[in-house]
């Protein structure tokens, strides 16, 4: 590839949707509804980038390829688009099963100033569980508009809150739903683990969620943990302002016996709940890990025909960070090319480069910042992994790259086509093997 | 010859306005063919005029246009777009580069149409790669300064990077909203890259229905990219195809044609060459039409008058006027001929086993047409459909291309034919009224809530298996396999729910919303009822 400067902020190859992709968050809330007030083709664009072709991940409920919409034409553009939108949010409220109902205005409802929040209060009045989000596609990713989506339905649902607060409860501030293709195997081992080390847990999105009751519950919590190295950290500053509860921030989502161990310790730490339960749970835990490891060693150390070694992992900054550490700390893998797509506020930047700095002793590496997909492919073209076979954790868009330099790549993140996610997890105690079943499957396989 | 379409312009007239297109509707067939009144409609097409009473299927009396009637729901789903149409066209062409003038998440489906376009490359045998198209990525600051800037240096960017041999850039509804000028800076960075730039106005809201994005995209094509002095190449046939297998070219090869498939998949040169062509068809005039037509009048090139190739009278009836273009009336008779007694005993195999069976479709509107005569060819019963538009007329308003009509007459009537966008949430009534043991779909959304209600889905994606003969073959073969997915189905509907409210799921009309809409208020009133208590 020629060298070249992208002097426009111009994407190619993206590797994630727009502010109004929140809509995903919501359709992750079990009895969740999302309602687009939204042009034809929005909900149909995030869609692919954020559950289908992100590793085909499918939905529960209201929230799939169906999403209710306004499908805003061009009369609404210029008569104005509540009448339609009223007409929206009253048949969805009768047709679709749900407990909570998220309002998502997009690009068109945004420009042309329609005042969506007089509409919704209306059904709020009358005692509709419903929220509005302003989430123009213009505002940023979808991380952002999680984090919008989030920070509306705790200021418009959940609502003010001075009773008791339970102690050892906590929320939990994870994965984005669907942007993290396997998020709902994510949330059952991250809740397994603190379940299992004595913590009552309020889980806000998934499979053991309680859904909108859960939410409820929020205030209640002891504490907040953001499990990110950025994302989730606007929601638990508002709930520390809002209900005076503190928050624990674990930059890495562990991976391996050493991280998880040291995970749980630190959140029981930081509780201040009993530690019987959870040393008694990494000792049971870590038994099994290396009953595992162990066997693993075998194939490892004896396989004659060459493993991966140098590998690069493309992706959001949570991920990226995430299995980096695991591949180059546990793994004795080399990591030469870490490059995050998924624009962390820049506030934040030099932070989350310098996990990348301690990765273990004597492993360090430089991340990249890059958002356009031509220059993430740019960067891995002229990456030298030695003379083993690359391994590049990524996703589709960097399938070209990896064909020319002979190399395994492996779908980890949006968009994510060679791949089906259904109840799949690389963290934790027991997510740790599925990756490395994953890698060295594919590795042994030439595929 | 049908009213000229206006190459001058770069902007397309709506479909609903150009061909009186509706997205609502539900009844007979044979009551839409007589209310579509595509005889009259291309009579006026024809700059004809007809005397109003002369004029059927007009949806009240008085109005100057005489419209189809159109049910309206308050509620809908989320559906296509013509800015996404235009990307799964013009973002699906080898050399050339979209630039999609947008924020980031109108390129959020660009993972899907590079999923569909690697698929498309391999069944034309073309080397795979990634689709290249181009977001200017726009921000809240472009939206109060404007983002002209932004959209001159992605032009630049894409010469820069891909050296390619045109450029178009799309109108989201944000750029469209703040008025971003895309035709000026189209002629201004023209002459600074060297290369085509097509300005395309397929902002989201502009169409209330997607396919005007089709339409768009083959507008700029014939404006900018296809020849203006042809040298005729006597052996060459336009399909204005998607990603499907090649099988035109097994069809037309004993007529001594090659195929020049557009816009999907295809490099500049080929979209060049369609004004060298003898003749343009489709499989689908939803999607070839206006392509057909504009070459037609502006290129001399005819467009095929006959019905869409599918089933034996279709596909008969589409070489027979292939072969008269050609001069190979007598050649094709025979080939005619010797195919019927090729397939027939498979299609007679077939046709036992599938003795009882029920099906339905659920496509876009003219492909539907093709469809349900392949699956009556195979004996299987069709009782509904759900099409995601109608056109009571296509552009070339030529003589034999009334594809519902040509369907109705050869093969029966369909007692439910509904017009419906993707509206997932009037499954369960249709599902009532019609018994069917799978659906065929395309568009997503749809599938997944037949699946809940115990039916299996045949996702059509490769959409030439059904044409020509052995498209009934083909297709009852891959039928055969999903009946047996029944079983999953049934599982699934032992156990998961759907997500509509039981007030819903127990109307027995899809739209009567659209004609009683004062029951939502009591069913909302009926639900804070019971919040309450």
């Amino acid at each position: 590839m020629a060298e070249t400067k992208t002097k426009s902020g111009t994407i190619v190859h993206p590797h994630y949707g727009c502010t109004v992709g929140a809509a995903y968050t919501v359709a992750a809330i079990k009895g969740g509804v999302p309602i687009a007030n939204c042009g034809p083709g929005c909900m149909y664009k995030q869609f692919f980038l954020i559950s289908f072709d992100n590793g085909f991940q499918g939905s529960a409920g209201a929230g799939g390829g169906n999403i209710p919409s306004a499908n805003v034409g061009e009369n609404d553009i210029v008569f104005g688009g509540t009448k339609k939108l009223d007409d929206l949010i009253r048949s969805s409220l009768a047709i679709l099963k749900g407990d909570l109902y998220v309002v998502l205005t997009g690009c068109s409802g945004e420009l042309i100033g329609d005042d969506v929040e007089s509409v919704v209060r209306k059904y709020r009045e009358q005692g509709f569980p419903i929220v509005c989000a302003e989430t123009g596609g213009f505002k940023g990713t979808n991380l952002t508009g999680h984090e919008i989506v989030v920070e509306s339905i705790i200021n418009q649902y959940v609502g003010d809150y001075d009773g008791e607060k339970e102690q050892g409860l906590v929320n939990l501030w994870f994965d984005v739903p669907y942007f993290h293709q396997n998020w709902r195997g994510d949330y059952l081992e991250i809740v397994r683990i603190l379940r299992a080390s004595g913590l009552k847990v309020n889980v806000l999105f998934g499979p053991q969620s309680g859904g909108a009751k859960e939410w409820k519950n929020i205030p209640k919590a002891q504490f907040n943990l953001v499990i990110s190295p950025w994302v989730g950290l606007k929601t638990a500053k508002l709930l520390e302002r809002k209900y005076g509860q503190p928050y624990l921030h674990i930059p890495e989502i562990p991976i391996g016996e050493e991280a998880t161990t040291a995970f749980i310790r630190q959140v029981v730490e930081f509780a201040g709940i009993s530690k019987r339960k959870s040393e008694a749970f990494i000792k049971e835990e870590s038994e099994l890990y290396y009953y595992f490891l162990e066997h693993f060693a075998e194939f490892f150390s004896e396989y004659w025909f060459g493993l991966p070694s140098q590998f690069a992992v493309i992706g959001d900054s949570a991920y990226t960070l995430a299995y980096t550490k695991f591949l180059a700390s546990q793994i004795g893998m080399i990591p030469v090319k870490q490059i995050i797509t998924d624009n962390p506020p820049p506030r934040y930047r030099e932070k989350i480069a310098e996990y990348f700095h301690n990765l273990a002793e004597d492993v360090s590496v430089e991340p990249e910042f890059i958002e356009d997909g031509y220059l993430v492919e740019e960067s891995l073209s002229n990456t030298d992994f030695g003379s083993g076979v690359p391994l590049i954790l990524g996703t589709t868009w960097e399938s070209d790259v990896a064909r020319e330099k002979k190399g395994l790549l492996i779908e980890v993140g949006p968009p994510t086509t060679e791949e089906v996610a259904i109840n799949k997890t690389y963290i934790g105690y027991r997510g740790a093997f599925t990756l490395l079943e994953r890698i060295y499957s594919a590795a042994v396989g030439g595929k | 010859m049908a009213k000229k379409i206006n190459l001058e312009m770069t902007s397309v007239e709506n479909r609903e306005m150009r061909l009186g297109t509706i997205i609502a509707w539900d009844g007979a067939a044979s009551d839409l063919v007589k209310e579509s009144d595509y005889e009259g409609r291309k009579e006026k097409k024809k700059g004809n005029d007809i005397p109003r009473e002369k004029q059927g299927g007009c949806c009240g009396n008085g109005s100057k246009a005489c419209r189809l009637c159109e049910l309206k729901t308050p509620l809908n789903q989320q559906t296509m777009c013509a800015n996404a149409i235009v990307e799964c066209q013009i973002g699906n062409l080898t050399d050339c580069i979209l630039i999609q003038h947008s924020p980031i998440g109108c390129a959020a489906d660009n993972a899907w149409f590079n999923l569909a376009f690697k698929m498309g490359l391999t069944r034309r045998h073309k080397p795979v790669q990634n689709l290249k198209i181009f977001c200017t990525n726009l921000l809240e600051k472009d939206m109060v300064f404007g983002a002209s800037d932004k959209l001159r240096q992605a032009i630049r960017d894409a010469k820069e990077r891909f050296a390619p041999k045109a450029i178009f850039i799309s109108m989201a509804c944000a750029t469209a909203i703040i008025g971003e000028d895309i035709d000026s800076i189209a002629d201004e960075m023209e002459p600074e890259v060297g290369v085509p730039v097509i300005p395309l106005h397929c902002e989201g809201f502009r169409s209330k229905h997607w396919s005007t994005g089709f339409d768009i995209s083959q507008h700029g094509v014939a404006q900018k990219i296809v020849k203006r002095n042809p040298k005729k190449q006597k052996d060459l046939i336009n399909i204005v195809a998607l990603w499907g297998t090649d099988y035109f070219t097994d069809i037309l090869k004993p007529l001594g044609l090659r195929v020049n498939y557009m816009i999907d998949c295809a490099n500049y040169d080929e979209l060049a060459q369609a004004s060298e062509a003898v003749a343009t068809s489709t499989f689908c005039h939803t999607l070839g039409s206006y392509m057909a037509t504009v070459l037609e009048q502006h290129f001399g090139v005819p467009q095929i008058d006959a019905p869409q190739p599918y089933g034996f009278a279709g596909t008969d009836a589409w070489l027979r006027a292939i072969a008269k273009i050609v001069g190979k009336e007598k050649e094709t008779e025979e080939y005619i001929k010797s195919e019927h007694e090729r397939v027939m005993p498979k299609i007679l195999e077939l046709r036992e086993k599938f003795k009882g069976v029920k099906g339905f479709v659920m496509t876009g509107s003219a492909y539907a047409h093709g469809l349900i005569s392949v699956l009556r060819e195979l004996g299987i019963e069709v009782d509904g459909s759900v099409v995601f538009h109608h056109d009571p007329v296509y552009d070339g308003a030529a003589e034999n291309q009334n594809s519902l009509k040509h369907l109705v007459d050869n093969y029966g009537d369909i007692p439910h034919y509904t017009v419906s966008k993707t509206q997932a949430y009037q499954l369960p009534q249709v599902f009532r009224r019609v018994k069917t043991d799978f659906v065929i779909i395309r568009h997503q959304g749809l599938a997944p809530e037949a699946a809940k209600l115990g039916i299996p889905a045949l996702a059509m994606g490769d959409e030439h298996i059904p044409v020509g003969y052995d498209g009934m073959i083909r297709t009852g073969e891959i039928l055969l396999d999903i009946l047996a997915r029944k079983r999953f189905n049934q599982v699934l509907q032992r156990h998961v729910e759907l997500p509509y409210t039981k007030w819903w799921q127990s109307q027995d009309d899809p739209f009567i919303l659209s004609k009683e809409p004062e029951i939502l208020d009591k069913a909302l009133s009926e639900k804070l009822k019971k919040k309450g208590a």
